[in-house]
């Protein structure tokens, strides 16, 4: 899975950058057709302008002429105007232009045409000076030379060249901006094509690695469902062994049952027949002292019933012993029953039984509000709690009031249940070996055989819970139960 | 037709022998004074009582522990009832078990009483004495 993702990312991004790469081309090509077409309308606009102002210049130039040629041929003034007026006006042509061909290959021509019109204008003033002084033949001369005329021809020429430069530099531009267009629209084209491509590669891509992912996820169900079943066999395995343990349990306990019986019959009836030579040998030693010994005395007086009543305080204790096997055997053949259950009402009649006790050592119970309640067997949990609760009670510190105290949190569908006393505790090394039959912890000197935790382990883990003790010697005990929230019934093993 | 208790054989079906003369033993002190045929398996027991109708002309009461070597106390009860004759002889189950479900079982197969062989020893005479006194006074019918 990470190799193909790395795969899938790499190619992925590679495809991605492509792409951006493309859109970014195709948009620098736009910005650049863009300032092509600006350039293009700037050129146009210049060149259009230029137009109009080269052909004002050509117009006053040849009214500059114009002017003069009327005065020098009729000598009245009035002819004069269009010249006064023209030669102000050439001027203004000549500002106007200047701005538009600075530092342009064409600014040398537009200097030259400026040359050239001063000059015309400097010919045609000095032509009218000369007619004004009354030397009217020498202005005719003057004219004569033709130096005006070439004047004039040469600034046509160069405005001409002007005008040509300008149209030169439109159809300049609008090549340009042809060429601009269709390298954009191939360009254009071409990057759809590559954008398809990399949106069908990227589609591809992704499909494959959908068609991955749900082929995972799959795998991930089944796993799944046979980590279920795997489970459901070894869950099934368990309660099998935990049957076979009981029904060893109860079928040991009973067959040992069977020889108890007997001892215990045979010493009862030993207990009568001794009754019996006690009862004799005080006769004969009332009649005859002589004929009863010393051993004889001893034996029927002290050692047999000595003898007899060790018999049967350890058959008493082994009828005990073996009694817990079966009441423990038992329990885990009684059919559960889950039901809805407050716990606090549970735990609230528990510490209510134990109320005689807890005040005779001013022990406080309490217990946690809104305590969380769970479905499963009333009976078995009364059993459960109520063990740990009495072993809380028995086994408090004298040096400090008791304090009891019951809690629970809920952890993924299962129920905490805590109970933690500040007793005397139970040395790390028996925490494990309390919850074993017949052993106990700690200073005995309390009632009991070992059996309770033996017994609330046993109810717990047929709950399907398990139990912990958290402890330390001298300050106190805290007893976990963590139960299922709601308990299945299960199909019960059945007769011995 | 009936037979008085005298008459009555008692058979008593238990492996262990100890238990068995202990019982012997109590019946005997509460007065019961009938023959009493101590089968040691459960293959004996069904010998003598299938024989028992030709052989023995006495009505019989089977005193029948569930915990046999060959086989279970349930089997011979089984085999009792089914049989035509030995169906009404009443059956006293004296056993140590006391499961629930194994004395249900006893009574559906026919059983006539269930005891429980109490472990302590006071208890368990005390019981079979009062077996003894229960039957002095019931009544048996005869096997054909």
């Amino acid at each position: 899975m990470p190799t193909l993702r790395s795969i899938l990312g790499r190619a992925g991004l590679l495809l991605l950058a492509l792409g951006a790469l493309t859109l970014v081309l195709v948009d620098v090509g736009s910005i650049w057709l863009g300032s092509k077409t600006q350039a293009y309308g700037l050129a146009l606009e210049r060149a259009q302008r230029i137009r109009v102002l080269a052909g004002e210049m050509q117009n006053r130039l040849d009214d500059a002429e114009t002017g003069q040629r009327g005065y020098l041929l009729t000598g009245d003034p009035a002819y004069l105007d269009p010249y006064t007026k023209a030669t102000k006006l050439v001027q203004d042509s000549f500002e106007q232009l200047r701005p538009r061909f600075r530092g342009t290959p064409d600014q040398p021509v537009l200097d030259r045409l400026i040359q050239v019109a001063d000059d015309k204008l400097t010919e045609l003033r000095l032509t009218i000076a000369l007619y004004d002084a009354g030397q009217h033949d020498q202005a005719i001369a003057e004219v004569k030379t033709d130096r005006g005329k070439i004047m004039m021809d040469q600034a046509r020429g160069l405005i001409a060249n002007l005008v040509e430069s300008a149209d030169a530099n439109i159809r300049h531009s609008a090549e340009d901006m042809r060429w601009g267009s269709s390298a954009l629209q191939i360009a254009t084209v071409a990057g759809s094509i590559i954008v398809v491509i990399l949106v069908t590669g990227t589609g591809f891509i992704v499909r494959g690695y959908t068609a991955q992912l749900e082929r995972a996820s799959a795998e991930v169900e089944l796993a799944n469902h046979s980590l279920e079943g795997r489970v459901q066999e070894r869950t099934a395995d368990l309660m099998q062994a935990n049957e076979e343990i009981q029904r060893f349990a109860y079928i040991v306990s009973h067959d040992l049952r069977a020889p108890l019986v007997n001892v215990m019959g045979f010493t009862a009836e030993l207990e009568v027949g001794l009754g019996a030579i006690q009862k004799m040998v005080g006769a004969v030693e009332a009649a005859r002292p002589d004929l009863v010994g010393q051993d004889a005395r001893l034996a029927v007086t002290e050692d047999l019933p000595e003898a007899v009543g060790f018999i049967r305080s350890s058959t008493t204790k082994m009828d005990r012993l073996i009694n817990a096997i079966l009441k423990l055997s038992r329990e885990g053949r009684r059919v559960l029953t889950p039901e809805p259950i407050d716990m606090a009402l549970l735990f609230g009649g528990i510490a209510d039984s134990l109320r005689h006790q807890t005040a005779a050592v001013g022990a406080e119970i309490t217990v946690q509000e809104h305590l969380p309640g769970l479905v499963s067997d009333r009976l078995v949990l009364e059993q459960i709690f109520g063990n740990l609760i009495d072993n809380a009670v028995k086994y408090l510190d004298a040096s400090r009031p008791g304090r009891i105290n019951i809690s629970a949190r809920a952890l993924a569908g299962r129920l905490i249940y805590e109970v933690a006393d500040n007793g005397r505790g139970i040395a790390a090394r028996d925490h494990e070996r309390i919850f074993e039959l017949f052993r106990r912890s700690g200073t005995q000197d309390r009632p009991g055989e070992g059996i309770g935790l033996a017994h609330v382990r046993a109810l717990t883990r047929r709950l399907g819970g398990i139990i912990t003790v958290r402890s330390e010697f001298g300050q106190g005990t805290r007893f976990e139960v963590d139960l299922p929230r709601i308990l299945t019934a299960q199909t019960e093993s059945a007769e011995s | 037709m009936t037979a008085s208790p005298e008459t009555v054989t008692i058979v008593m079906i238990e492996d262990d022998e100890g238990h068995a003369r202990l019982i012997e033993k109590n019946l005997r002190r509460a007065g019961v004074f009938n023959e009493v045929v101590h089968c040691e398996s459960g293959t004996a027991g069904l010998k003598y009582l299938f024989e028992a109708r030709t052989a023995n002309p006495n009505p019989l009461l089977i005193l029948l522990d569930l915990n046999l070597p060959d086989m279970t106390g349930t089997d011979i009860l089984e085999k009792l009832k089914a049989d035509e004759h030995l169906k009404r002889a009443p059956v006293i189950v004296l056993t140590t078990t006391d499961d629930q479900r194994e004395i249900q079982r006893c009574y559906d197969l026919g059983c006539s009483v269930y005891i429980t062989k109490p472990v302590n020893y006071e208890a368990f005479s005390q019981a079979i004495r009062q077996l003894g006194l229960f039957l002095s006074v019931i009544q048996v019918p005869k096997v054909p």
